[in-house]
């Protein structure tokens, strides 16, 4: 069971997510707050270890909770979804590591795909982490993203990530049952990307190998990378010895 | 108070004019100098230059001031007030500066040191005083004239900047952020589908609050970028493929180079409901929307084809009024360089095109608006 607190200080707000999280079997409310300082109380007393945040309630806002509870000390943390109307501070929940951010009103699927990214984090054991923007992780890879497609907010994880094509001065990154246009060279996110789980095929894609069922050869010696989807990405003669070199490695 | 000095043409930079009037004092002496040379006369050409370019330095100098001080009073002087002050104001200035020529020059006329100071000044005034009072009414006809070139460059200005306002207007009052009426009709099908399927109803309100979002961010910008334009038109077309529930074969393609084309805002999205309100709807069986954008030399080509029932006949298809703001606001942005038509592919199929000159997004404008990927 993980045990959820819901803050917001609309009623409805909360009435929507508790309904919502009904059908969620593994989900269990400990407890609800209206205020800043209510949820901070709460928190201390409950500690659960999910946390759905709205950014603006009337005593202070969301960021602010997070801050006075990191400022505490020893307990573990909350995992935090922030629950918004408000897609500016996206990248500012991003950066202190928060689980996601729903935009309201969201879907009740876009809620499960939140909450099954918790269970992900519960699952490998990793304690939440509230950092100032300031102190990034130290990571040499990227590991998750921030974006805006479609008038949605995604953080997603680039283990979604399946294939990313070049279009010219943009990036199309397909997750599968959607894909998402972003202004951004190949190159540059390559660089960011781990070369263990992520391989250039060619001048315009990458691939990512746990997606990648086999590689093809072609008649006239050029070769496509298959998919486990059955999706076709093409791959130039130059990154072929790569390419078979790392699939024998996984 | 002037105004408008950005309108004052260069010469009457006090430099340039004073200078520019010793100048011609000078050509006069050499004329003076050339002509009595060739009468036989053989004097020192250092007399000449002094007096001549003495005297235009004065009057360049007085010119330049009476303009400094009276320039708008000249320009804007009634016959009275040319009759009662500047005649006066030229036999004055004209003896002034004659006084003190006589006064500075006292070896002149030549070879003749008896004569008192004004018994000079009297033959001096005699020979030239006529010519004097000549160069001041140069000078005023010089300035009224200046102030006719003003006015009318103030007024070109002008006319220039109010048409740049007007069509401003036009264009805001053009760029529709959404339609209404599409705007209460997705409300209206979310509380009707708020009875049937609760799910739908979910679904449907956040596509519709992810268009309204995208739409205020938007906020003024008339010219947007083509993938920002088509990002709102997939969402809006994911909208209505859930409305009519698969009936609709959606397709977009828009080439890669295009994505950073500049369109005006909300180009796309009345054409598309169009479509949809004028075909697709009124069809029952399978029908098509495709929408294509590539590029065309330096134009770029949109092109939204959909079946329905074609168009109808005798109805004037332009009448539609979303339809017809694109093409005014194509018009007000372009001139005659865009062109817009819708035309009847087959008895079903209806086709509009609209071509525009191929513009790109710079580099800034591009950062500026992304949130970006970390």
């Amino acid at each position: 069971m993980i045990r959820a607190l819901l803050a917001d200080d609309e009623v409805l707000a909360r009435q929507k997510l508790r309904q919502l999280l009904k059908n969620v079997s593994d989900v269990e409310i400990v407890g609800e707050c209206s205020t800043a300082s209510e949820t901070i109380e709460l928190v201390q007393l409950t500690d659960p270890q999910l946390l759905f945040l709205d950014i603006r309630m009337s005593d202070m806002n969301g960021f602010d909770v997070l801050e006075r509870l990191s400022a505490d000390g020893d307990r573990p943390l909350p995992h935090v979804i922030f629950v918004t109307a408000n897609d500016r501070y996206a990248v500012r929940a991003f950066e202190i590591h928060a689980i996601d951010y729903l935009l309201k009103p969201f879907t009740p699927e876009r809620l499960q795909m939140a909450v099954e990214r918790v269970r992900e984090q519960l699952v490998k054991g990793e304690p939440a982490q509230i950092a100032s923007p300031k102190q990034q992780s130290g990571e040499q890879y990227t590991t998750r993203m921030v974006f805006k497609s479609r008038g949605r907010i995604l953080f997603l994880s680039v283990d979604d990530i399946r294939w990313i094509e070049a279009q010219e001065n943009y990036v199309r990154i397909c997750t599968g049952k959607d894909s998402h246009l972003l202004r951004e060279t190949i190159g540059s996110l390559e660089s960011r990307l781990d070369p263990n789980s992520f391989l250039r095929v060619h001048r315009s894609a990458i691939v990512n190998l746990h997606y990648v069922k086999e590689v093809k050869n072609e008649s006239d010696g050029d070769a496509t990378v298959v998919l486990k989807s059955g999706e076709q990405v093409p791959m130039s003669r130059s990154y072929r010895a790569k390419i078979q070199k790392s699939l024998k490695l996984h | 108070m002037r105004t408008g000095r950005d309108n004052l043409p260069a010469f009457m930079n006090p430099a340039i004019f004073i200078s520019s009037t010793v100048l011609v004092g000078l050509l006069f002496a050499f004329q003076e100098w050339i002509s009595l040379r060739h009468m036989g006369y053989h004097m020192a050409a250092l007399i000449f230059f002094e007096s001549w370019g003495f005297q235009f330095l004065v009057w360049g100098t007085l010119c330049w001031v009476l303009w400094r001080f009276l320039g708008d009073w000249i320009e804007s002087a009634t016959v009275k007030a040319v009759l009662t002050i500047f005649l006066p104001l030229s036999i004055g200035m004209s003896l002034a500066q004659q006084m003190l020529y006589v006064f500075i020059f006292h070896n002149l006329p030549l070879n003749h040191a008896e004569m008192t100071y004004w018994q000079r000044l009297s033959v001096y005034v005699y020979a030239e005083l006529l010519d004097n009072i000549l160069i001041f009414w140069c000078a005023f006809a010089l300035f009224r004239g200046i102030g006719y070139y003003r006015r009318f460059r103030e007024q070109e200005q002008a006319k220039a900047g109010l048409e740049i306002q007007l069509a401003n207007a036009q264009l805001a009052a053009l760029r529709m952020q959404l339609n209404p009426h599409f705007l209460f009709n997705a409300m209206n099908s979310i509380s009707s589908l708020m009875r049937s399927d609760v799910d739908a109803a979910d679904t449907m309100l956040e596509q519709l609050s992810c268009l309204l979002r995208l739409s205020l961010e938007r906020g003024e910008s008339q010219l947007v970028s083509l993938r920002e334009e088509f990002e709102f038109v997939e969402l809006y077309l994911g909208m209505q493929g859930q409305r009519y529930a698969g009936r609709v074969r959606q397709s977009v393609y828009c080439d890669p180079e295009l994505y950073d084309a500049l369109v005006p805002s909300m180009l796309l999205q009345p054409i598309v409901e169009n479509a949809y309100v004028h075909g697709i709807a009124k069809i029952e069986s399978d029908s098509t929307l495709a929408i294509e954008m590539r590029r065309d030399g330096n134009r770029l080509r949109i092109c939204v084809t959909n079946s329905g029932i074609g168009l109808k006949p005798r109805s004037n298809a332009r009448s539609g009024v979303g339809l017809r703001n694109i093409e005014s606001r194509l018009k007000l942005h372009y001139g005659t360089d865009a062109t817009f038509e819708i035309a009847e592919l087959d008895q079903r199929n209806v086709k509009v095109s609209i071509v525009l000159p191929l513009q790109y997004l710079t580099e800034e404008e591009a950062s500026l608006t992304r949130l970006g990927a970390r």
